[in-house]
This record gives structure tokens, C-alpha cells and sequence, in this order.
């Protein structure tokens, strides 16, 4: 049974539809995130699960149960919101405890309770201090502590860290990471930013103007991005997209042709898309490469490693290199190297990958 | 280092040149020491758009209530228009002794306070409930016919209103007592019964105010942050628990300040209307400080003892609102200023 069950999931404001049948399964205990651009729906397919919004069509179960016409406060599902939501006037202590007291449970239950989540957060010497006066990772904390004293079938997340400076937002993740590991709940986190995806999910679900473009594991999509639109999301930066057109050897992208791997067969004149990931490039020739005359642009360095911008032919890419601690051997580099196994190809109309035959 | 505003015209000439080639040498540029005039110049000629638009409100206030300040000093003398403000003699607080053996002045000040303490326990909360009931309202075409329907007798000028008031409670022909009839009961000349005055006031101020007050209370719901009800809801709150604890204490903030703004007016009863409705009948109920004013300096002349009553009045409302503003602030962590 799973935790979390949409099928034909479909969201309109008035004539305007924008969620478009969404049909995904969360399994009990597992850490699903939704990601897309802004507008692509996955706050609102997130507001439909907590009953925010009514679901214009398809059917939403949680643990077994239809929750189409259920009230919010019957799905049993906690949510923390982008901008916390707490309650100006009152403390850390009462609003954790606001849920608690609604649904009338025993005065010592809830202190208990509070004590406990208190701890598990860090938040036991702040619980008499009012939202104004906490810094924007504590009232992270009473946001998330105020979903975990309910003891929810469902934790809902929406954009929960990005109201958080960098630094905070990357302990924050952590954060929800442990915590999730501990209380095992079943999580819906919604963000737009790729690098959460990646870092919090079991399973990513990208997401675009209103419809799921693939469903899979972190590594899953980055690996094997099932369309362009994926590549092009997930990964920092996003993979080289270069338009080319298929050969007997290989893929065509102005004069040079790049190796690839699988059988071409009759595919050969096929126009393609090329996908090469920035990190994937090496300054070196190896095994299977092909190498690349590129016009270096900019070098950006990042530290242990450098962004090189360049021109290929027609086309602007990016590529990852490592510095070992100096960036001055990179302002020489004229050619790149591309590892034939590496190359993703997409069908440069429908945007999809292709599988070549090995 | 060269200060450009050092007159170096009475250094010895090594002095100069040494400070020339130290300044070359280190190659350092000096300014002009920052003071607060300089600052302040700068500012001006950086904002002085700003100072342009406040001046009107800032003549204004000179002109009509600061001005007018100097004539109350007439409230220590013996006033006469002949001799003037300046050349009347003082008489200390003469004025004063007679107003507090005043009968008439006492029971204005009583009236004042019972007629205000009325209409801030009835008056006050109606714009507020008003707002909440209108935040419940999901119907959008409903709901602004309702807003316009209670926003419009604010627009409609305290003679007129004086009229449908006298109208609606006249002894024959009047809706209220028409009312009464179709009950079996006697009909009643409401306005000229001091028991009467004080109820229909306060209900008629509420009638015409309650509805324009709750745009404030509104403006405030509106500031709220949807997404505490949003929250409530997935802890399972209902409509009625929203509001009471979520709305209200949101709103609590501009509850306070209007309550201080009151409390600031809580002498100053709506002149024009008790002077419209009230009548030597009821002035047992009805004369309040301002009407009282009114009688005594400008139709019996006494400019000085009417200046002493406006005093009286003002030094009140000043206590009471410092009173209320230092509570606010102690309690609610709020206040005017």
C-alpha cells in the first residue's frame, strides 16, 4: 500500500488547467521531492494532497484511503510552508502546541510531547521566545517541530528553505535529511532548486508546465535524463546541449564528429541532440574519447575545481575542470575531451532519449 | 598630510614643503572634516522632495493648532475682545474655581464621560465585529454590497442624519414608535426623555460610523499572512477558531492603536450631533463639555471661562492617551509612538 497514491491527478482554475493527470505512487516511509521551474504545478499538486485546493479530477489516496472530500485536518498529513507560518503572537512552546490544542489532547501530553520535539530540534531554551525573536533557521525548526508533534502519516514540505541564506539552507537539509532518517515519515518536498532534489530525495519527480517528466532516483535522472528538459534541469551546471545529426561512426556537430556509443543502424542522418555533462569532460585524451576544438571564453574557478566557458562551433558550453589549486595551466586549454560512453542523445523533436542498440 | 581648510599661509616655508612632499609621498588625498552641518546640508540637498511634500502638513499644523495655542492663555485672564489677548489682566486660575463650583460645567464633564465610556464599550468593538463578519463573507458580489450599504451613512452629513433620527423616533408617525404600536405600547417622545438621549446617541454614532471604522480592522485582516490559515487548517482549526486565534490577535496590534487614538478623543463627543438632537429637556442627560463650551463663550460671551473648560478638556485627553499609549507599550508591546 502506498503512503501517498495520485492517479489522474487533475488541477483547473476555471477554464485554465494546470496540472494536467498526475499519477504517482510515494511508498510508506519513503522521501519524495517534486522539482520543476516556477508555474510547472508542484506546489499545487502539493496543496491538493494537503486539501488546500480541491483536486478537479483523478483520485488522491493516502494510506489506502480516497481523500478527495476529505477535510484537511482528517488526512492526517502535516505541512511545513515556505514562509514557516507561525503565529506572531504567540511563543515557540504555543505554537507547536496550536495543532495539539485544537484536536484537544491532554495538557501533560502535549507538554511532553513539546519537551520531546524541543530536544530532538535544539529548540528547548527558545520555547518561550515569540517568531520575532528567532533567527530564520530557528523558526525553521518551530515550523518543522509544529508538523512533527502531530505525529502525521504525511509530512508536507513546501519550499521549507528557501526563505534561508546558503549556508543555512545547506545545514537545514541536513537537518531534514537526520530527521526524516529518524522519524521515517512519509515526505512530499516541493522546491525548485535542483540541488535539494538531489541531496534530500529517495526518489526525484521533475516536473514541467503541469505535467511529470520523469520519475526516478537522483542518480537515475542524472544519469539518464529522459528527455532534454531533465537534462537540462538537474545538474549544476545543466548539460551541453549541442544540435547534431547522426552518422555511421558516430554524431556530426558542425565538422567534427563526436564517438558515441550503441549501434547506429538505420538511424544514420537522424538529426539528434547531443547531451554532454560539464563534469563529464576531461582536459586529457582517454579511452573512447573525442576530442574537442574549443575557443575558450572564461574561466571560472570554484575552488578545488574551474567552470571553463567556450565556444564549440556554433554552440556555448560549459565544462567542469580541476584546478589542484591553480587556474593558470586553464587559460591554455584549446581542446576539450568527450568520453564516448558518456554522450547522451536525445531525438532533436520530441526532445526524448534515445536508446541506440549496444 | 595637507587639510584643505588649514590656512597654511602663516606656516614657515620647510613646514609647507615638508607636508607637500609627505602628501606626495604617501599619496593620500585629504577632505574636508565630515560635521554635523555639512550632513545634514548634504541631506537636504538629497531629499529636499520630501521636505516640499511635508509642508503643507507642516503649515497647516503651525497655522490652525499651534497659532490658536497662543490664545489660550486667555484661560488665566480676564478676557475682553476690546483689550485684546495681550492686554487682558491675568487672574490665575480663576476661571478654573468657577468651573469646578459650576454645576452645570460638572455635570457636562459626567455626561461627557458616561456618553464616551458608552461609546467605547459599544462604539469601539462594532467597527470590529463588523470587519470580522465581513472577512467571513466568501461571496464577493455580496460582500461589497453589504460594505457599501454600511459605508454609507458616513457620507452622509450629521444634519441629515440628525433628521432621520428625529424622524424615525417622533411621537407620531415615527417607524420606531409605529413599531411600538403595532405591540400594544405607548408611544414615547423619545428625545425629550434624558433617559432616552444616551442610548440613542451612542446608537445612532454607531449607525453612522461603525461601517467606514471597519475599513481600518479590514485593511488589517487583509495584512494577514494567508498562510496561517492555511496552516490552521491542516491542524484542523474551524472558521470560528481562525478568528479567534488567528484574526484577532493579528489584528490586535491596530485594535490598540484605535483604542489609544480613542481614548485621545474620549472628551470630545460628536459636538454637532448632540447639539442637533439635544434639547433643554434632556440636558440633564445630554449637555456634555464641548455643548457647554459652546453656551457659555460663544452665545453668552465668556470667551475666557469657555477657553478654561477647552483647557480642562485637553489636559485630560492628554493625560489619557500618555496613560493608555505607556500601557500599551508595557503590556502589548504596541503604541502610537
Amino acid at each position: 500500500m502506498a503512503g501517498v497514491s495520485l492517479s489522474g491527478i487533475v488541477k483547473r482554475y476555471g477554464g485554465l488547467q494546470v496540472v494536467h493527470g498526475i499519477d504517482l505512487d510515494v511508498a510508506e516511509q519513503e522521501f519524495v521531492v517534486l522539482v520543476g521551474p516556477s508555474g510547472c504545478g508542484k506546489s499545487t499538486t502539493l496543496r491538493m494532497i494537503a486539501g488546500l485546493e480541491e483536486i478537479s479530477e483523478g483520485d488522491l489516496e493516502i494510506h489506502g484511503r480516497r481523500m478527495n472530500r476529505i477535510a484537511p485536518k482528517d488526512r492526517d498529513v502535516a505541512m511545513v510552508f515556505q514562509n514557516y507560518a507561525l503565529y506572531p503572537h504567540l511563543n515557540v512552546a504555543d505554537n507547536m502546541a496550536f495543532g495539539l490544542r485544537i484536536r484537544r489532547m491532554p495538557k501533560d501530553q502535549i507538554a511532553t510531547t513539546i519537551a520531546d520535539t524541543a530536544a530532538i530540534l535544539g529548540l528547548t531554551d527558545y520555547l518561550e521566545r515569540r517568531p520575532a525573536d528567532l533567527s530564520g533557521g530557528q523558526r525553521q525548526r518551530v515550523a518543522m517541530g509544529r508538523a512533527i508533534v502531530r505525529h502525521p502519516k504525511v509530512f508536507l514540505f513546501d519550499e521549507p528553505l528557501s526563505n534561508l541564506d546558503a549556508k543555512l539552507r545547506t545545514q537545514m537539509r541536513a537537518e531534514i535529511k537526520r530527521l526524516h532518517n529518524r522519524l521515517g515519515v512519509t515526505s512530499v518536498y516541493v522546491t525548485h532548486d535542483q540541488v535539494e532534489a538531489m541531496t534530500l530525495a529517495d526518489r526525484i519527480v521533475v516536473m514541467n508546465e503541469g505535467r511529470i517528466e520523469q520519475v526516478g532516483t537522483p542518480m537515475e535522472l542524472f544519469n539518464h535524463p529522459a528527455n532534454t528538459f531533465v537534462a537540462g534541469f538537474l545538474g549544476s551546471p545543466p548539460m551541453n546541449q549541442m544540435k547534431a545529426q547522426l552518422t555511421e561512426t558516430g554524431a556530426r556537430v558542425g565538422k567534427a564528429d563526436i564517438k558515441i556509443t550503441g549501434a547506429i543502424n538505420g538511424n544514420a542522418g537522424r538529426d539528434v541532440i547531443i547531451g554532454i555533462r560539464p563534469e563529464h569532460v576531461s582536459l586529457r585524451p582517454g579511452d573512447g574519447t573525442t576530442p574537442l576544438p574549443i575557443a575558450l571564453d572564461l574561466v571560472e574557478p570554484l575552488g578545488s575545481e574551474a567552470l571553463l566557458h567556450a565556444r564549440f562551433g556554433a554552440d556555448e558550453m560549459v565544462f567542469k575542470a580541476e584546478t589542484q589549486g591553480d587556474i593558470s595551466h586553464l587559460h591554455g586549454v584549446s581542446e576539450v575531451h568527450v568520453p564516448a560512453n558518456l554522450v547522451k542523445i536525445f531525438d532533436a523533436e520530441t526532445g526524448r532519449a534515445l536508446s541506440l542498440e549496444p | 598630510m595637507v587639510d584643505r581648510n588649514t590656512d597654511v599661509g602663516g606656516l614657515p616655508m620647510e613646514e609647507m614643503v615638508a607636508e607637500a612632499q609627505e602628501a606626495l609621498r604617501t599619496d593620500k588625498k585629504s577632505y574636508a572634516p565630515e560635521t554635523s552641518w555639512t550632513r545634514a546640508i548634504d541631506h537636504l540637498k538629497r531629499e529636499w522632495q520630501l521636505y516640499v511634500m511635508l509642508a503643507p502638513t507642516i503649515i497647516w499644523f503651525v497655522v490652525f493648532l499651534y497659532k490658536p495655542m497662543y490664545g489660550l492663555q486667555i484661560a488665566f485672564k480676564d478676557y475682553s475682545i476690546f483689550r485684546g489677548v495681550a492686554g487682558s489682566p491675568w487672574v490665575g486660575l480663576e476661571h478654573f474655581e468657577v468651573l469646578f463650583g459650576n454645576d452645570q460645567f460638572l455635570r457636562a464633564v459626567g455626561n461627557t464621560i458616561k456618553i464616551s465610556a458608552l461609546n467605547l464599550l459599544f462604539g469601539f468593538p462594532a467597527p470590529i465585529i463588523l470587519a470580522l463578519m465581513f472577512n467571513e463573507i466568501l461571496h464577493a458580489t455580496y460582500k461589497k454590497t453589504a460594505q457599501t450599504i454600511v459605508y454609507l451613512p458616513h457620507f452622509i452629513s450629521s444634519v441629515i442624519i440628525a433628521g432621520i433620527v428625529i424622524t424615525a423616533f417622533a411621537p407620531t408617525g415615527g417607524i420606531v414608535n409605529i413599531i411600538l404600536g403595532w405591540f400594544g405600547l405607548d408611544s414615547i417622545y423619545f428625545l425629550t426623555r434624558p433617559e432616552w438621549f444616551r442610548p440613542i446617541f451612542v446608537g445612532t454614532g454607531i449607525w453612522q460610523e461603525a461601517g467606514f471604522g471597519s475599513i481600518v480592522f479590514l485593511a488589517a485582516i487583509a495584512g494577514v499572512n494567508p498562510s496561517l490559515y492555511e496552516s490552521a487548517v491542516v491542524d484542523g482549526a474551524n472558521r470560528w477558531q481562525m478568528m479567534w486565534k488567528i484574526t484577532i490577535p493579528s489584528i490586535l496590534p491596530t485594535i490598540l492603536i484605535m483604542l489609544i487614538i480613542r481614548i485621545g478623543n474620549i472628551m470630545e463627543v460628536s459636538f454637532e450631533l448632540v447639539i442637533l438632537l439635544y434639547q433643554p429637556a434632556t440636558y440633564e442627560t445630554a449637555d456634555v463639555v464641548n455643548t457647554w463650551i459652546y453656551r457659555q463663550g460663544l452665545q453668552s460671551g465668556q470667551y475666557d471661562l469657555a477657553a478654561a473648560a477647552g483647557l480642562f478638556n485637553a489636559v485630560v485627553a492628554f493625560v489619557l492617551v500618555m496613560a493608555a499609549n505607556t500601557l500599551s507599550r508595557r503590556y502589548s508591546r504596541t503604541s502610537l509612538w
